[in-house]
């Protein structure tokens, strides 16, 4: 069975015709919308490169359906440049250097986007840290995404 | 200064750069691989019928080739499709293609296969129970056999105050590059295009013509940006199905693997074991045997290689006055052997290690002592003969060695610091060249590789061109181009970007250099600056823009000078050979880590509460890539030191192809270590940098394990030191 799902994505209304009641989020975006920003890794909820924001709260692009984020508001590593809590993190990652292949990064940012939603940036910085345990990083051994962190964290604009 | 240390953290951060992964095209089909149901077998049928009958499928197997494929064809066709024999679980046997990736996934779950199951050899202990015997290198199961030794062996384990022996073993590790293996291919007009996530678009141009039989210049391959690679993506694996498929359904085809098949059939580092015997005299090493069983799965690329190149690695860079080193490659019903991060050196450097230790504590002398004694210093020769250059593995040590005893002061009851040591070379590959091209307002570096995120491409050749040139960053743009267009280079990989292409720059700057000052009839040297927004070259006190110093022809194209760089250096006596391929280092990168552990004694799990590296690189060329290789390998190195471990059942099925089951380190498990970077011993690159992409990841299994048994008194003597194993070792105290 397939239906059109209506949406807001990345702060525009959209409505997607024809989604097939057990497409994942995840093929939706990439492939239906053309936005592969959102990168798939393992897509059994393993490594965290699919992370995105449904209504603010950071989920696993590859673990849910489209049909159940129907009438959220999805957000996208595509649409972070305009989100202020996702720009704070893009702006603290691309100043540190914190990423090297860069296919886990757009997850990264938005875990830590999410993370900036719920606990404000003048949370404790290992709250920030504990979030980021369901993200995996090859490449960086984490140090410079620590660093981005706290770069994050800092107060400015 | 430029905006951030990442030259690609924009276009990465903006979630715009394509990787392998994300690539399609109008018309596209999805591929995807029929795959072996067991890991060794006859191949009684393959039935891709049920899969015809789908909408829209192509499927192809063995059959189909002839069709498909130039009639010159030697051998290879079984090397794309079995035939016969199945030589591991999971080995490709057919491929189908359809309109949806679902539609695929269902083709090649159609197609039927029917093998007769034999009992796989996958223990590579079984084969030669004993261990392999005299005869045994003409065993069709020994895939390598390399054999060297030098000195009075036997004379100094007979007058030995000492013998200590031991066995290790480690385990099988995954790249785990968290981009799935993945291309898009095309044929068109006899035309071959695949478009891949690859570390060598060279390497797959040569790997996949030679397997489908036709000419290198049918063939384009372009890299895509990619989503890591640590070995992996060096050789071909997708790519010769994807351009089957494209060949039999004229459309483009993407073929990827899944994540579970990216750990089934990808090629890596598979287990060893390894037998030390160390003869000890007056404190000092006197004779080493070392005796070496690699599992190459079921070939071993390269041959002696793998085995050759490890026992270098297994001897250490330590004095040795007398040796013998016997390494054998054991075929299992396992896929290839293939490279992983400073292939199978950090297992090595684990047990010798280790080792070390032991014979240190046997003979009650201080380890780190005992190390110093024997580390090479410059003008050492190697076990094999050759010469050792500038090694700043000392200097390396005895800063270890000072943090280490500050460290050791700070500790509680449960923790220990560990130190290792580990060495590396700058490997050349198999040569590469660069095109500059000098045009008014840029310098634009011309080359093959695509970034493959360790930044030796995108910020290590720019800050090499910026240096060589005198020109700022900003001016200097690091083109790619498809096999067609780039001049050849052999890969990223092997720690050899940087030192191959880096030479190549500075070769193709002297080149512009003697250009210009032919042009302007300079009696002084040339040299390159910025006035008013154009490039100038200065000579004495001329200022002339290059835009004026170009010739009609050369409007777009700039000045344009080639370099390249093919240099190997170093030879080893070949009289210490006796059997097998023995090769030389083109430099020598030494490594010193320092670890400081808790160890619960209840649960065996093990927390790195510290870490520091103290790595030679020669000359820095971009401080903050460097310092990022290093803290990237300990992280990765960490994983192969505690967590990480492919296991196969008796049958030879991967039981864990998965991030669930296969644990990579997380953020919370990797401390931020403290890295110092050592220079003023020269290596080969330009400048006399040294490669750092593998040498950080070497020592970090051995110092992890020294320290869990400077910690708990457990001596682990298998990779990785999982919880079972320590606590395991801790009973037997």
């Amino acid at each position: 069975m397939s239906r059109p799902i209506e949406l807001r994505l990345n702060g525009r209304p959209a409505t997607i015709p024809d989604v097939p009641d057990d497409e994942r989020l995840l093929d939706t975006l990439r492939w239906r919308l053309d936005l592969k920003g959102t990168k798939e890794g393992c897509r059994t909820g393993g490594c965290g490169a699919c992370t995105v924001l449904v209504d603010g709260r950071s989920i696993l692009a590859c673990l849910a359906l489209t049909r159940e984020v129907e009438g959220t508001a999805v957000t996208t590593i595509e649409g972070s440049a305009s989100d202020p809590d996702l720009a704070r993190v893009r702006a603290a990652f691309e100043k540190v250097g914190a990423l090297q292949c860069g296919y886990c990064t757009p997850g990264f940012v938005m875990t830590l986007g999410g993370l900036l939603k719920e606990i404000g940036r003048s949370a404790p910085i290992d709250q920030f840290l504990r979030g980021l345990d369901g993200n995996l990083c090859r490449c960086t051994g984490y140090a410079s995404i620590v660093r981005a962190v706290a770069e994050m964290r800092e107060p400015g604009p | 200064m430029r905006p951030s240390v990442r030259p690609d953290a924009a276009v990465k951060l903006a979630g715009k750069a394509a990787y392998g992964m994300d690539l399609d095209a109008p018309g596209m089909l999805w591929g995807a691989l029929v795959t072996a149901p067991v890991a060794r077998g006859r191949l009684r049928s393959l039935d891709l019928e049920p899969a015809h009958d789908l909408p829209g499928v192509v499927a192809i197997g063995p059959d189909d080739l002839p069709s498909l494929l130039p009639p010159s064809r030697g051998e290879p066709d079984r090397a794309i499709f079995p035939t016969e024999e199945i030589a591991y679980c999971r080995q490709p046997l057919a491929a189908v293609a359809a309109p949806t990736w679902a539609g695929a996934r269902r083709a090649a779950a159609a197609v039927r296969v029917v093998v007769d199951a034999e009992p796989a050899l996958v223990d590579l202990e079984s084969l030669f129970p004993e261990w392999p015997g005299p005869d045994a290198r003409r065993s069709p199961n020994v895939l390598a056999y390399v054999h060297a030794k030098h000195g009075d062996v036997e004379g100094a384990f007979r007058t030995a105050d000492r013998v200590v022996e031991e066995t290790y073993r480690t385990a099988g590790v995954h790249q785990v590059a968290l981009e799935p293996h993945a291309c898009l291919a095309s044929v068109e007009d006899g035309v071959w295009r695949v478009r891949t996530s690859t570390q060598s678009p060279f390497g797959v141009r040569e790997d996949v013509a030679s397997l489908l039989g036709i000419p290198e210049s049918s063939l384009v391959v372009e890299g895509t940006w990619v989503g890591g690679g640590f070995g992996g993506k060096g050789a071909s694996l997708v790519e010769p199905y994807a351009l089957l498929l494209a060949r039999a359904s004229g459309r483009p085809v993407r073929l990827a693997l899944s994540y579970r098949e990216e750990f089934e059939l990808g090629r890596t580092t598979l287990p060893a074991v390894i037998r030390f015997s160390t003869a000890v005299k007056e404190g000092r090493l006197a004779a080493r045997r070392v005796r070496l069983l690699l599992d190459g799965g079921s070939s071993l690329p390269g041959r002696d290689f793998a085995t050759g190149y490890a026992i270098n690695f297994l001897l250490g860079p330590y004095r040795t006055p007398a040796f013998e080193v016997e390494g054998y490659g054991i075929r299992t019903n396992k896929p290839p052997f293939g490279p992983h991060r400073a292939p199978f050196a950090p297992q090595c450097a684990f047990a010798l290690e280790s080792h070390l230790d032991e014979v240190a504590r046997a003979i009650e002398v201080d380890p780190w002592a005992f190390r110093a004694a024997h580390v090479w210093r410059d003008g050492d020769e190697t076990p094999l003969g050759q010469r050792v250059g500038p090694f700043g593995l000392r200097a390396a040590l005895d800063a270890a060695g000072e943090l280490a005893r500050r460290w050791r002061a700070e500790i509680g009851p449960g923790e220990g610091v560990g130190i290792a040591l580990g060495f590396w070379s700058t490997n050349t590959g198999a040569g590469g060249e660069v095109r500059l091209e000098l045009a008014p307002t840029e310098l634009r570096v011309v080359q093959g590789e695509r970034e493959i995120g360790s930044g030796s491409v995108l910020a290590g050749l720019a800050a090499v061109a910026a240096r060589a040139t005198g020109l700022p960053p900003e001016r200097i743009s690091i083109d790619y181009g498809d096999t067609s267009r780039a001049p050849f280079d052999s890969g990223v990989y092997g720690s050899r970007t940087v030192g191959a292409l880096g030479r190549a720059i500075v070769e193709a700057t002297a080149s512009v250099r003697r250009t210009l000052a032919e042009r302007l009839r300079a009696t002084e040297p040339v040299h390159l600056g910025v006035d008013g927004g154009e490039i100038v070259a200065i000579t004495g006190t001329v200022r002339r823009p290059i835009r004026e110093l170009l010739r009609p022809e050369e409007r777009e194209s700039g000045l344009v000078a080639t370099g390249q760089h093919y240099a190997r250096t170093g030879s080893i006596d070949e009289s210490r050979v006796v059997e097998g391929a023995f090769y030389p280092f083109t430099d020598f990168t030494g490594s010193a880590h320092v670890a400081q552990v808790a160890v619960d004694r209840d649960t065996g799990s093990v927390t790195v509460t510290r870490y520091a590296a103290f790595q030679d690189v020669g000359v820095v060329i971009d401080r903050e890539t460097a310092r990022a290789q290093v803290e990237g390998a300990i992280a990765m190195g960490l994983g192969t030191a505690l967590t990480e471990e492919a296991i196969w059942s008796e049958e030879g099925r991967l039981e864990n192809p998965g991030l669930l089951d296969y644990r990579i380190p997380t953020l919370g498990e990797v401390p931020v270590p403290e890295v110092t970077l050592i220079e003023g011993y020269p290596g080969a690159g330009p400048f006399g940098a040294k490669g750092l992409g593998e040498p950080p990841i070497i020592p970090v299994p051995a110092t992890i394990a020294v320290a869990v048994r400077e910690a708990t008194g457990a001596h682990v003597t298998e990779l990785p030191l999982s919880a079972e194993r320590i606590v395991r070792a801790l009973k037997l105290l």
